[in-house]
């Protein structure tokens, strides 16, 4: 480990975080040229088009939807997830192995595959494209996550306290309410964070499960297939702010609640 | 586990005794709720069964089902099926794919594609993780790479669009060009292969990053000293230790990155062209038209599925081998 090998490694890393940070940067700023035409110079600036952002009507009302849609199949997701996970960690039984396997399956699906087998699927179980559809196929997409962070939280639960409540008298589901999840709180929030922000920004499964109503997603791709605009922009860069906002409260969130938890 | 259950039972016999009134000691005596509880633990088995039957259930309609309606539709020849027709089995939709160029090319196109895009995803990647593990303090490491995972909580179709901005006619990358006197007209790099690459990559590096920097940063220092001192080069340490013993991270790095390069639509979509048509767009295809087109849209996608289900099986399977063949 050479000084010449570190100063050089350690030029790789920060190139690497310009080639991830510099696009997006760069389309923050693009939303403010005071041009309709996307690209470089940009010789004058205005704050127009994040104003018009919000005093268009189908933005705010796609953003609302996008949002109702992310909460909704988060709560389902967070359900099936943690009760999937309570069955199969640190229990043994015939088969448990396949019923992990199905558990990730959903994550394992490339997109496109996943979203023409759901619309497949809706259409058997007579759920028409549109919101209802979007909420199914995002709640169980996200199942997956749910449950692999909820095991894992739940495998460093000590058993003795399971053990002591049920001696003092709580039959299993007033131990698994005062004891378990308790102590799977953090998990569960952290996973439906994650579920929030799958479902705010997908757009496979939202753009062919879809109805008429665009996602916020699905909006922003109807709108670069006729062309780019920096409206695009002002849409993108809000719906950027949000979900990297959301993001960073959690993963803050997270770390100080790891961080309680430890003895 | 069946003496525990019964000794728990009376266990929870004793509790209305202590009759404290919280919420809980409430539920504990209250007639409902105890019946309930009696129903419930009458036996570990009803128990196990009340617990286990809706997660297997949902798994089984909910997980398995889409994929197995898929398989079905892909060997009907109509679907959804009209009034007045009968549906036939038929294997015609996977013969299809193999009559027609505009099909297995877009296919194999994405396969090349999606194994090259994951290698230069591995070089790209790896120099960076191993810098956050074995260069960086403990409490920067954490810090740095939280500033890496901010841009990745951002949607694939805000990411792609910054990519469109990036390398546009007018874009960053062709006026730093021209700034230099390198180029006097904008290099086209849009709706090519190398557009559609560099968004992939840009969407994909993460689930890359973080297996290879949880494998490296397991790999302890020492190893790399011992090696040092025992007279081995840099190249040969690296060959040796570091490579071999973040095989496993390499491998699941690999295999998530090529599933999800597979799976994309909406990137090669905006960042493609018509000489880049990968088959996420040919499955695509046959959902935008009249619904007679489903079965062969799910028999292309039930290839796709299996086609990339095994590849990733066998490269695991040969990750696996390599570890064991080098610990020996």
């Amino acid at each position: 480990m050479t000084r010449g090998n570190r100063i050089l490694l350690s030029c790789i890393y920060w190139a690497f975080v310009l080639y991830v940070f510099v696009p997006l940067l760069l389309m923050i700023l693009m939303g403010f040229k005071d041009s309709k035409f996307i690209g470089f110079p940009i010789k004058s600036w205005t704050l127009d088009w994040y104003l018009g952002v919000f005093s268009d009507a189908e933005v705010v009302s796609t953003l609302t939807y996008s949002v109702v849609i992310a909460v909704l199949s988060t709560l389902i997701s967070v359900v099936v997830g943690t009760w999937i996970a309570v069955l199969l960690e640190g229990r043994k039984f015939l088969g448990r192995a396949a019923i992990f396997g199905l558990t990730i399956l959903p994550a394992l699906v490339p997109g496109i595959i996943s979203a023409i087998a759901f619309r497949i699927y809706a259409r058997l179980l007579g759920i028409e494209p549109g919101m209802g559809a979007i909420i199914w196929a995002h709640a169980v997409h996200n199942v997956p996550f749910v449950a692999l962070v909820v095991m894992a939280r739940l495998s460093t639960l000590p058993k003795s306290q399971i053990e002591a409540a049920r001696d003092l008298g709580a039959d299993p589901i007033i131990a698994f309410l005062r004891i378990t999840l308790p102590y799977l709180i953090p998990a569960v929030l952290g996973a439906s964070i994650f579920c929030l922000l799958l479902s705010f920004d997908d757009f496979v499964r939202s753009f062919f499960l879809g109805g008429y109503e665009p996602t916020l997603p699905v909006l922003i791709f109807a709108k670069l297939r006729s062309g780019m605009s920096p409206e695009i922009n002002a849409i993108a860069t809000v719906a950027l702010v949000l979900t990297a906002a959301i993001g960073i409260w959690a993963e803050r969130f997270t770390r100080r609640t790891n961080k309680d938890a430890k003895p | 586990m069946s003496n525990d259950a019964t000794t728990r039972r009376e266990g929870a016999g004793v509790a209305p005794e202590h009759s404290d009134r919280t919420f809980w000691g409430w539920l504990c005596v209250w007639a409902p709720y105890t019946a309930l509880m009696k129903l419930v633990t009458a036996s570990p088995r009803r128990q196990f069964i009340i617990l286990a039957a809706f997660p297997i259930l949902w798994v089984l309609t909910q997980h398995l089902g889409p994929m197995l309606q898929m398989l079905r539709v892909s060997l009907t020849d109509a679907y959804p099926v009209a009034p007045g027709v009968e549906q036939h089995f038929t294997f015609d939709n996977y013969a299809r794919f193999f009559g027609e160029q505009i099909f297995w090319q877009p296919f194999f196109r994405t396969l090349i594609f999606a194994g090259v895009l994951t290698f230069c995803t591995l070089i790209l990647t790896f120099p960076v993780a191993y810098f956050l593990a074995r260069h960086v303090s403990r409490k920067n490491q954490m810090l740095m790479l939280l500033l890496l995972l901010i841009p990745f909580w951002v949607g694939e179709i805000v990411r792609t669009y910054a990519i469109m901005i990036l390398l546009g006619n007018t874009g960053a990358v062709n006026l730093v060009l021209k700034w230099f006197g390198l180029i006097d007209r904008p290099i086209p790099f849009m709706y090519t292969s190398f557009s559609m690459g560099v968004g992939i990559v840009y969407l994909t590096a993460l689930y890359m990053l973080l297996p290879l920097y949880s494998a490296l940063e397991k790999l302890p220092k020492s190893y790399g000293e011992a090696a040092a001192d025992l007279g081995a080069g840099a190249w040969t340490r690296f060959r040796r230790i570091t490579l071999p013993l973040t095989l496993e991270g390499i491998s699941s790095g690999c295999t998530l990155v090529f599933l999800i390069s597979t799976g994309f639509y909406a990137t090669p979509v905006l960042l493609g062209g018509p000489s880049t048509t990968v088959f996420a767009e040919t499955i695509a295809g046959f959902f935008h038209v009249a619904g007679d087109e489903w079965p062969t849209g799910a028999a292309f996608a039930t290839i796709m599925f299996v086609t990339a289900m095994l590849l990733t099986g066998a490269f695991q399977k040969l990750m696996h081998t390599l570890r064991k063949g080098d610990t020996k």
